[in-house]
């Protein structure tokens, strides 16, 4: 019998498509936060991370704040208090930063575990498939509705 | 009895935690708070090696865990300094290093963590005061005029840190801290090649050293330019606390992107294009770059030689 060190993932039947966390974190800005988010959640399901429901409220509320944003965004718009031009642009800016920052720190917060999981010889997936798919869906998943709140909400960018 | 076995399982955890073994002494007292998982000490014993195997997370809950088991023990209050230190929660490392000092004042070591605490609050001066003070207690306590040095070569004083690491190397001519301290010296005066000797000394004995692996790192960048803009720019990310980390990205790419947007819609559209794709080429730089060193470094360090020891 040993003493369970709270920072070490517990084992899963998905171990085997675990991912190192910066191809989530790459996949939000080659494709999009519709990819990124949930595969950050899974990535935490397979990891066994002992921080997994931290990490999945992080991912539900990315997705509810970056709707909130845009919701604000899009009525201001509409409204003529946020002129089309410069004032529109940097408004969008802030969001996609907003939406950059919350995805770091899911990484970043992914990485402690990850870290743990590699340190016990945890396997890793390669993930350029799934990366390069995610690519060329991209256009596809932005274009199933031309709602400018589902286009700020799914895509990515640098 | 089992106080007895606690103990020797402490005291062998000890030495594997010295000799680098990690996962042996985190086994090891992962064992001794199985027959006794109120075991304060051990607690901080299981902090100090996941702080070692830097696993800061799991250090971070155990020393609480013993602080909320033990409040008075200096021992406990010492290794929460070191694992506050690495948390960049400095105030209350300092609190603890205080409480260490009122507990066992005679203590070098803990001196030598108030000075590094210091010297992270960018106060060189009480720094200094702190590591007289250790080498009052013990006057070749090789810590203490490791980081001396390690003050003095920062504030540009390359004799005085010289002086003081010529010093440490003779106290203990094995100190690992002592050699890479010794290392940056030679790669401020532009001696690659003995900087390098020391990082190699330091691999040899201990191929996980994180001081060592740094060292030969910087003399590696210093010697190609591409890696080298990418190994400084991703020393000076690493220097800060992680959320400010992400702050200082999230920083660039806004103002990089308000440059961009504000270009574009006053009618420079080929200036704005230019940057985009200059940013562009920086976010590539930066994703493929430490790909490249990991693959570089790895070839270099089959170069290295371990001890038969190791």
């Amino acid at each position: 019998m040993s003493y369970q060190i709270a920072d070490e993932p517990h084992e899963t039947t998905l171990a085997a498509y675990v991912v190192n966390p910066t191809a989530p974190l790459l996949a939000a800005m080659v494709a999009g936060s519709w990819l990124s988010w949930p595969w950050f959640a899974f990535n935490a399901i397979a990891m066994g991370s002992p921080t997994k429901n931290k990490e999945l409220a992080l991912v539900v509320a990315a997705f509810v704040s970056t709707g909130v944003l845009a919701a604000i965004v899009i009525a201001l718009a509409r409204a003529g208090i946020l002129p089309p031009g410069i004032p529109t642009r940097l408004a969008i800016l802030a969001i996609v930063a907003f939406k950059l920052t919350m995805t770091y720190y899911i990484s970043s917060v992914q990485d402690r575990t990850f870290h743990v999981y590699q340190y016990y010889g945890g396997s890793v997936r390669k993930a350029g498939a799934v990366l390069s798919l995610g690519y060329w869906l991209k256009g596809i998943v932005i274009g199933l509705s031309d709602d400018p709140m589902w286009i700020i909400i799914v895509a990515g960018g640098i | 009895m089992e106080d007895r076995q606690i103990r020797v399982l402490l005291e062998q955890a000890e030495v594997q935690r010295r000799l680098s073994n990690h996962r042996g002494a985190i086994e090891l007292v992962q064992k001794a708070l199985a027959l006794d998982p109120n075991h304060a000490r051990a607690h901080a014993a299981l902090a100090f090696s996941l702080l070692s195997a830097r696993r800061l997370p799991g250090a971070g809950i155990e020393i609480r865990t013993a602080l909320a088991l033990d409040g008075n023990d200096g021992n406990i209050h010492y290794v929460a300094a070191a694992v506050m230190t690495a948390e960049r929660k400095l105030d209350d490392a300092w609190a603890h290093v205080l409480i260490a000092l009122d507990e066992d004042n005679a203590d070098a070591a803990t001196h030598v963590l108030g000075a590094s605490i210091q010297v992270l609050r960018g106060d060189p001066a009480r720094a200094r005061e702190l590591l007289h003070e250790a080498l009052e207690l013990e006057a070749t306590h090789c810590g203490a005029l490791t980081e001396l040095a390690r003050i003095e070569l920062a504030s540009g004083d390359r004799a005085g840190a010289e002086e003081h690491i010529e010093a440490a190397l003779k106290s203990d001519p094995a100190d690992h801290d002592a050699h890479v301290v010794a290392g940056y010296i030679d790669l401020a005066k532009g001696d690659d090649s003995a900087a390098e000797q020391h990082a190699r000394f330091v691999l040899n004995h201990d191929a996980t050293d994180e001081g060592g692996l740094r060292l030969f790192t910087a003399v590696k960048a210093k010697r190609s330019v591409l890696l080298g803009l990418w190994w400084r720019w991703n020393t000076f990310i690493s220097m800060r606390e992680q959320r400010r980390q992400i702050a200082v990205l999230i920083g660039t790419f806004v103002i990089v992107r308000v440059v961009i947007i504000v270009t574009d819609e006053l009618g420079y559209e080929g200036i704005a294009k230019l940057l985009s794709y200059a940013w562009l080429g920086f976010c590539a730089y930066t994703w493929f770059a430490p790909e490249l060193f990991r693959q570089w470094l790895k070839s270099e360090l089959g170069t290295v030689k371990l001890d038969p020891d190791y």
